[in-house]
């Protein structure tokens, strides 16, 4: 099916073709049928004159006859003869009588003036007879339409022309008329292009004295679009104000079970027990809600970095010494010492979750890299535990993708959120985090941190 | 410890959860539902720390902060909701000296606590009066003075002017500050330095804007001049 600015120019190109044609044809047959009537009028006419006079002059016994043709006051290529006593008269001897047609010839015999279009060496031409009763002869003259021709070819010519002409006009009309129609279309598509890609905030102009039409169809659209923005909204708060609201009992269950602890003396081995367990879930409970507040604080807001200058090495070193796990830091030489521009409190929630992750899947990081070279900072984190199948490898900073522990939930704590959050904070930074299995076994995470204005 | 806790909090189960945890730690807790009580109850009977929630209905936490502040140097810890919106920055410019944010953490808590009871110290320099510029640091006293005119610093201002002092034109990087004045360690939050710091100044210096007694070293930290 063709496009609507197809279409557009097709109907206006067969429009204005048709309409071009159709008057040329009829402007060619009208003018070539009026002239053509008229010059066989006046051809009567003249010939009528001329026979008239021809009749006066063989009044005269002494009149030579070719003579008498050939003083004819005619036209451009007229052919005068004349038929008297069974003999035929021309002024020139080229001339024979076998340009007059023989049906003229007869019917001009009969005692009638008559005329006829014919042929004379491939030309047309018209023949009219009118007889002399007085002088017993038929007088004949036969004119050539050559020139008449020459007209009606240029005519037609012309004709043809300007309705070609026409049809091109009628084309770029229909190309014009249909990009006019189609501008407002497109105005539509790149409005709603724009708001499907995130600018929610974006509406169609509206202007109903201009075009009412469009008008309302874009008071539709905009409406539209303004209850989706709000709805879009309405959602994305849901989940933050849901953990916000979450906070609150959280202080207060927090609170109560650091205050058991106090008791935990007085407590039989169940309760023992069971104030164990609370805690644990308690401690689960508060963390999920803290993955989920970052999760939505991160969609909510535009990527604001609270940049610091801090040594890297210094603070790899220390977050790692504060798990207690000494796990082994190797800083290359181009990183000790440097200073580099950072989030510090996102960055530790970077290393953080991973390190987590690794303590949760993988046994425990095995070693910490710090490097760092023209383009920026890299920080790695190791371990030798099962690795990373390759479907998992790019689900892996998926938000709740939890991976071959779905479903368990076991002795973690793990919400799903840990890594994800952390590829937001590096992406947050305009870097990017990695994962991939070592070659003597195990996983391998690298954070990339572009330099930062320094 | 037998310090006196004053807990202003509308929540009433994080209210009592509290209070009972602060006795249960040794503390005498007083608790009150409201601003306008907390300041009633204040002034009846001054409490050690008070311990302010930032949303309270009526007076909200920033106004009690700045009402105990205009008559007190008490040490305050504002309770926030979050921790990355101005409520810690608008909290600390009111006069609170510290924070913790929801769910409370009850370690944290009595680790803020702790660091807010303590007296400042200048090493060796406990009996004596010393002397940096024109200002003097009673430090049996436990406070200071400007040109003869006693500074009214809140323990924590003063804790950091003890910080600074302790070596007169020696620079002491935000982290170091945190680590000594509020016994955070290396990942807390510095906007508490740098708010002290803006608060210290406003009592100490001339014209605060051009600051020449409290200097900042660009990329190193502060200082205190000779």
């Amino acid at each position: 099916m063709l496009g609507l600015r197809r279409r557009a120019i097709l109907a206006f190109g067969a429009g204005a073709t048709l309409v071009s044609m159709t008057l040329a044809f009829a402007t060619y047959a009208v003018a070539h049928h009026y002239l053509l009537s008229r010059r066989q009028t006046s051809s009567v006419i003249r010939t009528m004159a001329n026979a008239r006079f021809v009749q006066q002059e063989l009044a005269s016994p002494n009149s030579i006859i070719p003579d008498v043709l050939s003083s004819l006051a005619t036209a451009q290529g007229t052919q005068s003869l004349l038929y008297r006593h069974g003999r035929w008269f021309s002024p020139s001897v080229s001339i024979g009588h076998s340009y007059v047609p023989s049906s003229l010839i007869e019917a001009v015999a009969a005692g009638n003036p008559a005329e006829q279009r014919t042929v004379i060496d491939g030309a047309p031409a018209i023949a009219v007879g009118v007889p002399i009763p007085s002088i017993g002869a038929d007088f004949f003259q036969v004119r050539g339409l050559g020139d008449l021709q020459q007209t009606f070819g240029t005519l037609g010519a012309v004709l043809f022309g300007t309705a070609i002409a026409t049809t091109v006009g009628g084309c770029l009309l229909g190309w014009w008329a249909g990009r006019r129609l189609m501008r407002p279309i497109t105005t539509v598509a790149t409005v709603a292009t724009a708001i499907a890609g995130g600018a929610i905030d974006r509406r169609l102009p509206v202007d109903l004295d201009r075009d009412p039409d469009l008008g309302s169809l874009s008071i539709a659209f905009n409406d539209m679009v303004a209850k989706l923005e709000l709805r879009i909204e309405r959602d994305a708060r849901f989940a933050s104000d849901v953990s916000h609201e979450l906070r609150s009992p959280l202080t207060a269950v927090n609170t109560s079970v650091d205050l058991l602890e106090h008791f935990r003396s007085s407590l039989p081995p169940r309760g023992e027990r069971a104030l164990d367990l609370l805690r644990l879930e308690v401690s689960r409970f508060s963390t999920m809600v803290q993955d989920l507040l970052e999760i939505a604080r991160m969609d909510a807001r535009a990527a604001t970095l609270d940049l610091e200058g801090i040594s890297i090495d210094e603070f790899v070193g220390r977050i790692v010494a504060r798990r207690g796990t000494h796990v082994p830091v190797r800083i290359s030489a181009t990183a000790a010492g440097s200073v580099v521009q950072v989030d510090k409190k996102r960055l530790q929630r970077v290393l953080e979750n991973i390190l987590d992750n690794a303590d949760a899947y993988a046994g425990g990081a095995v070693l910490v890299t710090v490097d760092r070279d023209s383009s920026g900072t890299c920080v790695g984190v190791e371990d030798d535990g099962p690795g990373i199948s390759p479907h998992e490898r790019e689900r892996i900073f998926e938000r709740f993708f939890r991976g071959a522990a779905a479903g368990r939930r076991g002795t973690t704590s793990g919400t799903g959120l840990g890594l994800s959050l952390a590829a937001e904070h590096v992406r947050a930074h305009g870097g990017s985090i990695t994962a991939e299995n070592r070659l003597e076994g195990g996983a391998r995470f690298t954070i990339t941190l572009p330099v930062i204005g320094e | 410890m037998g310090a006196r806790i004053l807990v202003i909090e509308d929540d009433e189960s994080i209210r009592s959860a509290l209070s009972m945890f602060l006795e249960s730690e040794g503390y005498t807790v007083a608790d009150v539902e409201n601003g306008e009580e907390g300041l009633v109850a204040f002034n009846q009977r001054p409490a050690d720390i008070v311990l302010v929630d930032v949303m309270l209905p009526g007076l909200d936490g920033f106004e009690v902060t700045r009402a105990l502040r205009s008559a007190s140097d008490v040490p305050i810890v504002i309770v926030t909701a979050r921790s990355d919106t101005h409520d810690v920055v608008a909290g600390l410019e009111a006069g609170a000296d510290d924070y913790v944010t929801k769910p409370v953490v009850t370690k944290e808590l009595t680790a803020r606590i702790r660091a807010l009871l303590r007296r400042s110290t200048m090493g060796p320099l406990s009996d004596h009066v010393v002397r940096i510029g024109e200002i003097e640091i009673h430090l049996k006293a436990q406070v200071a003075r400007l040109r003869d005119d006693e500074l009214r610093l809140t323990r924590t201002e003063f804790h950091l002017l003890c910080a600074l002092g302790e070596n007169p034109g020696w620079v002491l990087s935000r982290t170091q500050l945190l680590e000594r004045v509020w016994d955070y360690d290396y990942f807390g939050d510095i906007r508490l330095v740098d708010v002290t710091v803006r608060r210290l100044r406003a009592k100490i210096e001339d014209d605060p804007s051009k600051p020449v007694r409290l200097v900042t070293v660009r990329g190193l930290g502060y200082k205190l001049q000779p």
